[in-house]
């Protein structure tokens, strides 16, 4: 095994580490702090034969154990989503949400909260996720069609970027027109949901989030070595056997659903996408498995800290967690820029 | 053989290639060669599957090209560019290693890591093998990528293999633009090898190339020896130049412009 | 590069989140800061205002952030904004009962609450008028074992009501006023309309009891992205409540700076006022006393 191989395992090993470590930490502590004994009886109360668990203990394993995972979850969605756009685009300053997904997801969730007060929807907990999840693909969908030449159907990198940009755009005007004619309380929960949030956590959340985060980085992983090829131009690319118009429709479908879903339940949460990858860029190289692999593993342990930071800094009340990662994302982004180093 | 049949191809209406018949035998360095926007590297791109024609055919051996998966081919035939640009951080050795991606399917096995190592040294681009790729020069740059196409078609004992030149002299300086054509010259004279490339420089094309096609305005204009192919009526009307023929050596021949 | 520095990097991190872990080994629960076995979280400026009037605040141990009246209410730990409630943060209180005002969101933290079994309340009445401000400390006072306070409140309400229209007799004018209000939630001006504002239209009402005139006819809170809302209407006085008015640092070039503003009869006599949200956003136990004051700045000139 050459030695770069080699420190990359050691690296993913440390990295595995390091997110245990931090789910711990995200158990343990928050506007209520659990010492480990506490957290192994309300562990024990859900085995048959003893006794109901007491009203902390399931604050517990109601409210604080899905919330850890689920911010785990999120946080590898938004870390490979990031990878895959940068890994398509060939460019590091990309994030989903320059596709249109992000954008797309909270303009659902903001129709959802605008209609459904208006039309009685079932507030059912899933009605919103399912909102936004229509959202985002419908936006992405929307600029995969538009940046389509029309002589050979294929979409450039270019033209998906600048589509991108232009959805976007489409999308935020649209959410600013619903903002504008809803009544003041549904207009506050749109304002709410664009900054992120994960007090809503819950084990269907989990559930669900899973199978997206498994299915989509396994997919990922599959493609990977395409992926690769293609750091060195889609020609090249081509040259090497593959099929590239394929690759960025399976690559991007896989992006939107993971980013949709994970944004469905918490809502915008930016930078973790764009400043994941890099990271790990940084400290490991860019192969694509290791990076697929890598932004699972540091955008959970990236998400928890942010998450720790949003309950514990104003506890017992909460900052959304989505000013935390832009507080965060934006220096060491303009850090990262500055290295002279990282070769673009 | 790799043949070429009728090949038209445009873009919108403006027609890039038009009828273009012409074949390419084994063993031989064949060079295209033709002012600029004549469609050479349309050519290229297109015989080397890139591009579809809007009508003809092109045939590797007998087998319309068509018809072959994206994967089988990459097994068989490799392009040298002009340059590659990477935007992110790519060791030496993971580039040349991407040669050997149509070969195996999830990890490189031992086999490719020594053909890594044999195509590498063959260049003399070893002692870059954990240097990133974009603190090279040109010339740098190009062996690596040279040495990653040959990696691609690294003999495995199956059918002919083909290999194209797409203008990959053009960042490079003169020293390197002759070693470039030394080591293609090497590698085209394998009996199963079909080599196509697109230089510029007439003086190249006439000292290195068995097989000149001199295309302009889309189609060819002549097809044979450097000889016979580069005399100086022809080169006025298609290059709008006057050289002066000079032969030199063994059948060579020198062209000397005012 | 690589190697060492990123071994660097993630002992670094390791050590940071191995203290986190660890160094919290000897934490206990928060200590309760109620000595009493009831111990109320209070989701509501009115009803908090009425407790501590009550004389029964010795029971609540967490209020949300709009909370402002009276004063000693900074003293009890406050669990946010009402729409970006934590679930988490409230029980970390160890509420028995969770007293709000049917404005709490966001809705997946009321349904973990709900899930939790955790005692919810909202009392019936609504401070909508001054009929229903008295039955809701009525009703407040009899869940709060507090009847005869609550009698001695309403009678003042009533008493000092009197006297404050009596008062405004005195005004002859009926000034046109714009209410601007600022929305956390949304992080825009709004402007109060006829009709609206506050619980059940209290602005509008206190403003037209305080002898002025709603200026702007719409019902409910807009928001002030035309300009065309406060030029046509043009008011004679505009009020700006608390929160918003410090925003802009009380500068009154800020203020005509807002969409409209600067064009109108308020503007160009610089007759713009502050005004606490507490006196005037809602119906409560001072509401009767707050006329007058309300009417000494629309009237001021």
């Amino acid at each position: 095994m050459t030695k770069q191989n080699r420190s990359r395992r050691v690296l993913l090993f440390a990295l595995v580490v390091v997110t245990l470590l931090v789910l711990a930490a995200s158990i343990r502590f928050g506007a209520i702090d659990f010492s480990t004994v506490e957290i192994t009886r309300a562990l024990v109360s859900l085995l048959p034969g003893h006794p109901e668990p007491t009203l902390d203990q399931r604050i517990l394993l109601e409210l604080r154990l899905p919330r850890a995972i689920l911010c785990l979850l999120v946080g590898a969605s938004l870390g490979v989503g990031g990878t895959l756009m940068q890994a398509l685009f060939r460019n590091p300053i990309v994030e989903p949400g320059l596709v249109g997904t992000s954008s797309g997801a909270a303009f659902g969730a903001a129709l959802f909260f605008v209609l459904g007060g208006v039309l009685h929807i079932g507030a059912s907990l899933w009605s919103l996720p399912i909102a936004a999840c229509a959202g985002g693909v419908v936006s992405t969908y929307l600029v995969f069609l538009l940046a389509r030449s029309r002589e050979d159907g294929r979409a450039s990198i270019v033209m998906l970027l600048l589509t991108g940009l232009a959805v976007n755009a489409l999308f935020m005007s649209a959410i600013g027109f619903l903002s504008y004619i809803a009544r003041d309380p549904q207009a506050r929960s749109i304002t709410f949901w664009s900054l992120g949030t994960l007090s809503g956590a819950s084990w269907k959340a989990v559930e669900i989030v899973t199978v997206s985060i498994i299915a989509g980085t396994l997919i990922a992983l599959r493609y990977a070595k395409q992926l690769n090829a293609l750091m060195i131009g889609e020609e090249e690319a081509t040259y090497l056997g593959v099929n590239v118009n394929r690759l960025k429709w399976i690559i991007l479908s896989v992006n939107v659903v993971i980013v949709a879903v994970a944004t469905a339940f918490t809502g915008v949460i930016s930078f973790v996408g764009l400043i994941v990858p890099h990271i790990l860029r940084m400290i490991g190289g860019a192969d694509n498995r290791f990076l697929i692999a890598g932004s699972a593993l540091t955008g959970a342990t990236l998400l928890t800290l942010a998450d720790l930071i949003a309950r514990l800094s104003v506890r017992p009340a909460e900052l959304p967690i989505g000013i935390v990662t832009s507080a965060v994302g934006v220096p060491v982004f303009i850090f990262l820029l500055r290295r002279r180093q990282y070769v673009f | 053989m790799l043949t070429a049949d009728n090949i038209t191809f445009r873009v919108g209406n403006k027609p890039l290639l038009v009828d273009v018949s012409v074949s390419f035998a084994p063993a031989k360095l064949h060079l295209i060669v033709g002012p600029n926007g004549a469609g050479k590297s349309t050519l290229i791109k297109v015989l080397a599957r890139l591009l579809r024609p809007h009508a003809g055919r092109i045939e590797y051996g007998g087998i319309d090209v068509g018809q072959v998966s994206e994967a089988e081919l990459a097994r068989r035939r490799a392009v040298l560019s002009q340059a590659v640009e990477v935007a992110f951080p790519l060791t030496v050795r993971e580039l040349v290693m991407m040669g050997r991606y149509p070969h195996f399917a999830g990890r490189p096995g031992p086999a490719d890591e020594k053909i890594i190592d044999e195509v590498m040294a063959h260049f003399d681009v070893t002692e870059f093998s954990n240097r990133q790729y974009q603190t090279l020069s040109g010339g740098e740059r190009q062996r690596v990528n040279f040495a990653r196409v040959l990696a691609q078609l690294w003999v495995d004992g199956s059918s002919c293999r083909y290999l194209f030149l797409d203008e990959p002299l053009t960042f490079l300086d003169i020293r390197h633009q002759i070693d470039f054509m030394k080591k293609i010259r090497e590698f085209a004279a394998a009996a199963d090898v079909v080599t196509v490339g697109v230089v510029h420089d007439l003086n190249l094309a006439a000292r290195f190339a068995d097989h000149i096609v001199l295309l302009s305005e889309a189609r060819i204009v002549a097809s044979g020896t450097p000889s016979e192919v580069l005399t100086t009526e022809r080169i006025h009307s298609v290059f709008g130049v006057n050289p002066t023929l000079v032969p030199s050596g063994d059948s060579g021949l020198h062209l000397i412009f005012d | 590069m690589g190697g060492s520095q990123s071994k660097i990097i993630l002992c670094l991190l390791c050590l940071f989140v191995a203290n986190l872990f660890f160094g919290g080994c000897s934490r206990f629960h928060n200590a309760p800061k109620s000595s009493s076995d009831v111990r109320y979280v209070v989701i509501s400026p009115v009803y908090n205002e009425i407790i501590w009037a009550l004389g029964a605040q010795d029971k609540v141990v967490g209020v949300d952030l709009s909370t402002t009246y009276p004063p000693e209410v900074k003293n009890v730990q406050t669990v946010g904004y009402h729409r970006a409630l934590s679930a988490e943060g409230i029980l970390s209180l160890h509420p028995t009962e969770i007293i709000h005002d049917n404005n709490i969101g966001p809705p997946q933290v009321v349904q973990q609450l709900q899930q939790l079994n955790i005692p919810m309340k909202t009392f019936a009445a609504r401070n909508d008028s001054f009929d229903g401000t008295k039955a809701l400390i009525r009703e407040m006072g009899a869940y709060l074992h507090k009847e005869a306070r609550a009698e001695e409140l309403c009678n003042t309400l009533a008493t000092q009501r009197t006297a404050s229209l009596e008062q405004v007799k005195q005004y002859a004018d009926h000034p046109r006023v714009a209410v601007i209000h600022f929305g956390r939630a949304s992080n825009v001006y709004l402007v109060v309309g006829k009709g609206g504002g506050g619980d059940g239209g209290g602005v509008s009402q206190m403003v037209e009891l305080a002898g002025g005139e709603m200026a702007v006819e719409n019902r409910d809170m807009q928001r002030m992205e035309s300009p065309e809302i406060i030029a046509k209407a043009n008011p004679d006085v505009i009020l700006l409540t608390s929160y918003g008015y410090d925003r802009l640092g009380g500068s009154l070039d800020q203020i005509k700076g807002l969409p409209g503003v600067s064009t109108s009869n308020a503007a160009r006599n610089n007759r713009i006022y502050r005004i606490e949200e507490n006196v005037l956003n809602y119906f409560g136990p001072r509401s009767g006393e707050n006329i007058a004051k309300v009417a000494a700045i629309i009237h001021q000139k």
